[in-house]
């Protein structure tokens, strides 16, 4: 593929642009789409700050708000209304509002002398995740062109596709967990190899080579939790639990490592095709070394990925248990073992599938030479 | 014996007999990883500036993850330089995103589990949040950066004549052929882990803008997004690395012979 700047690109460059700055100014001025009310703050008046202290010494301040703010939706739009507020220096769940912020008000109402009032229940926050996902396209689109756009595709079919696994799960009232979040990885294996690769060897390769690895790790993770039964694992940490919290967590740690396991075989099988492109003639043996070679300098790496990603969920809640008063190790049961356990299955995965999709990768490229 | 401690054995076995010497020094930093990661939240429950703990943090976990991953300097020296070349640029682009959110700290949801904790601890959660999701994406940036450089290395010892157009353009190749991958493996990564969220968030019937403007959700979709930018920048800065340090890559490969 050549890096020229062909007209074609330039348009699409320029549509992407011009969709992205809209959609930007789109969610600056979409509040009649909110039925819940909105407000931009016009005045703010803070009050006197005072220390808090708590039974673990910890040192706070904290200081009241008012504020006017004027409403952009609904029955009262273009009123203003009075908000009072409370900010922390830490700001844990509360939050300093400024001049121009547009929050959230919840129980909006008029006070015997027709003032309207209101409580702040949040903050807008759309803008940001439009402008992060804009530039995401945009880069997406400019750096990789059209295995981009695959990308981009194959992700927002993922996307689509979890939400309907979660809309079936509770149809089902969470009665079978794994089974809906098994089979729908299995899809996602298959769609986003089939998007990202196309329809052809290599994706065949990676495919098998991520369920064989997927399938004996998660074997292995419940063997051996089972065997050790589940000793030191704190299910009822889990956040946001709504159903039973083990199958849950599995199809956790199922999808959790799923993308991962593909990630590193295609990684190799990409490498041996460029090494089989680059030098036709090359052998089985020297392929399946270099796979494994790729796949040794990989490992750690995608292991740390996953690793970082599932315990830096656990940062602020770790520390504020550490700030309460708590041991090092009630800190780390019940903030990190979830993520520890789901990290150590997914990591044994990703190293089993490496000899798996070297041998693969060299079988399937050694016969086309042979043919 | 402790389910942690038995898959953690297991772990290791697996790396030792797929990736010898090199798999032993994988797993060992996978433990110093998570030391200095746990290192990282005791300073800052000692009050040291989260700022300072994030940039000490995230060079050394990149160090630890790029140089004990593998041990060809032809490979780590070009991966470690173009992930600090990026992880600077993230970071900026944290700082500016996360001060314009604010979904720092505890949203709505996490009330329960809250519940008797005194959560006015007098640091900035602000600061932590992007000490957390610097830290998250790290991997990632390491991971790809090690793929394309890796990648270019097999070429660049196979053809030592390539020249640095044709290298450049290896490089962006490994790169789509990664891409989507690499954008597969960070959004399961991240939301298989929220799976329980997002039930929680469909069980209760959340609109599609209370959901966009979720505070947690928000916080996650930052970390994924941010992510996928990082690793997006990787691989032309990996490339543009390789084709500066390909002298040294190949008199390495000299000598060697």
């Amino acid at each position: 593929m050549s890096w020229k700047w062909t007209r074609t690109k330039w348009w699409v460059l320029i549509i992407i642009v011009v969709v992205g700055i809209g959609a930007m100014i789109f969610t600056m001025n979409n509040q009649r789409f909110y039925r819940q009310p909105i407000g931009q703050v016009i005045t703010v008046h803070n009050g006197q700050s005072h220390r808090t202290t708590d039974q673990f010494k910890n040192i706070d301040h904290q200081t009241s708000q008012r504020l006017t703010v004027r409403i952009m939706n609904g029955h009262y739009q273009g009123q203003t209304a009075k908000v009072s507020n409370t900010y922390s220096d830490s700001q844990p769940m509360d939050q300093r509002f400024y001049h121009g912020n547009q929050i959230f008000l919840s129980q909006l109402h008029a006070n015997k002398r027709g003032q309207l009032m209101a409580n702040a229940s949040g903050y807008k926050r759309d803008t940001v995740i439009v402008f992060l996902l804009w530039m995401v396209v945009l880069l997406l689109l400019v750096l990789m062109g059209t295995s981009g756009a695959f990308a981009l595709l194959s992700v927002v079919i993922n996307g689509i596709l979890f939400i309907l696994a979660i809309v079936i799960d509770l149809d089902n009232q969470g009665a079978h967990v794994l089974l809906t979040f098994g089979s729908l990885a299995l899809a996602f294996a298959a769609i986003s190899l089939l998007l990202v690769l196309g329809p052809n060897k290599k994706m065949l390769a990676t495919l098998l080579a991520t369920i064989v690895g997927t399938v004996i790790s998660i074997m292995v993770g419940l063997f051996i939790l089972e065997l050790t039964h589940h000793r030191g694992v704190y299910y009822e940490s889990m956040q946001y639990v709504t159903q039973v919290p083990r199958p849950l967590f599995i199809a956790e740690i199922l999808l959790g490592s799923l993308g991962a396991v593909m990630d590193e075989s295609s990684d190799i099988i990409a490498t041996l095709f460029e090494l089989k492109q680059l030098n036709p003639a090359i052998g089985r043996w020297q392929l399946f070394m270099s796979g494994r070679n790729v796949g040794k300098s990989i490992m750690g790496p995608l292991v740390n990925v996953l690793f970082l990603i599932f315990m830096a969920d656990t940062f602020t809640s770790s520390l504020l248990f550490l700030k309460n008063g708590n041991s090092w190790g009630y800190t780390f049961d019940m903030n990190m073992s979830l993520g520890m356990v789901q990290s150590l299955i997914s990591g044994i995965g990703i190293v089993i599938v490496v000899p798996v999709v070297s041998a693969l990768g060299a079988l399937l490229l050694g016969r086309r030479k042979s043919a | 014996m402790s389910s942690i401690i038995a898959l953690g054995l297991t772990l290791m076995v697996c790396m030792v007999a797929v990736g010898g010497k090199q798999g032993w020094r994988s797993f060992l930093s996978l433990l110093l990883n998570f030391g200095f990661l746990f290192f990282a939240i005791v300073l800052i429950d000692f009050h040291v500036p989260p700022m300072f703990v994030t940039l000490t943090t995230s060079i050394i976990i990149l160090a630890i993850t790029i140089f004990m991953g593998e041990d060809d300097l032809r490979t780590t020296v070009t991966a470690f330089y173009a992930s600090l070349i990026v992880m600077m640029l993230v970071l900026a682009l944290i700082l500016i995103v996360t001060h314009w959110a604010m979904a720092q700290g505890f949203g709505q949801e996490d009330s329960d589990d809250l519940e008797g904790m005194s959560i006015l601890i007098g640091i900035s959660y602000l600061k932590v949040s992007v000490t957390a999701t610097i830290i998250s994406i790290l991997g990632a940036i390491a991971e790809a950066a090690m793929a394309v450089s890796a990648g270019l290395s097999e070429v660049l010892i196979n053809y030592p004549d390539v020249d640095n157009h044709r290298l450049m353009a290896s490089g962006m190749s490994i790169g789509r052929q990664i891409i989507g991958t690499t954008l597969n493996t960070l959004f399961f990564g991240f939301f298989g882990g929220f799976l329980s969220l997002f039930i929680w968030f469909l069980g209760l019937h959340y609109s599609f803008g209370m959901i966009m403007n979720n505070k947690i959700l928000v916080a996650e979709a930052i970390e994924v997004l941010i992510s996928f930018i990082g690793v997006l920048l990787t691989v032309p800065i990996t490339a543009w690395v390789m084709t500066k340090r390909r002298g040294a890559i190949v008199d390495n490969q000299a000598k060697q012979k």
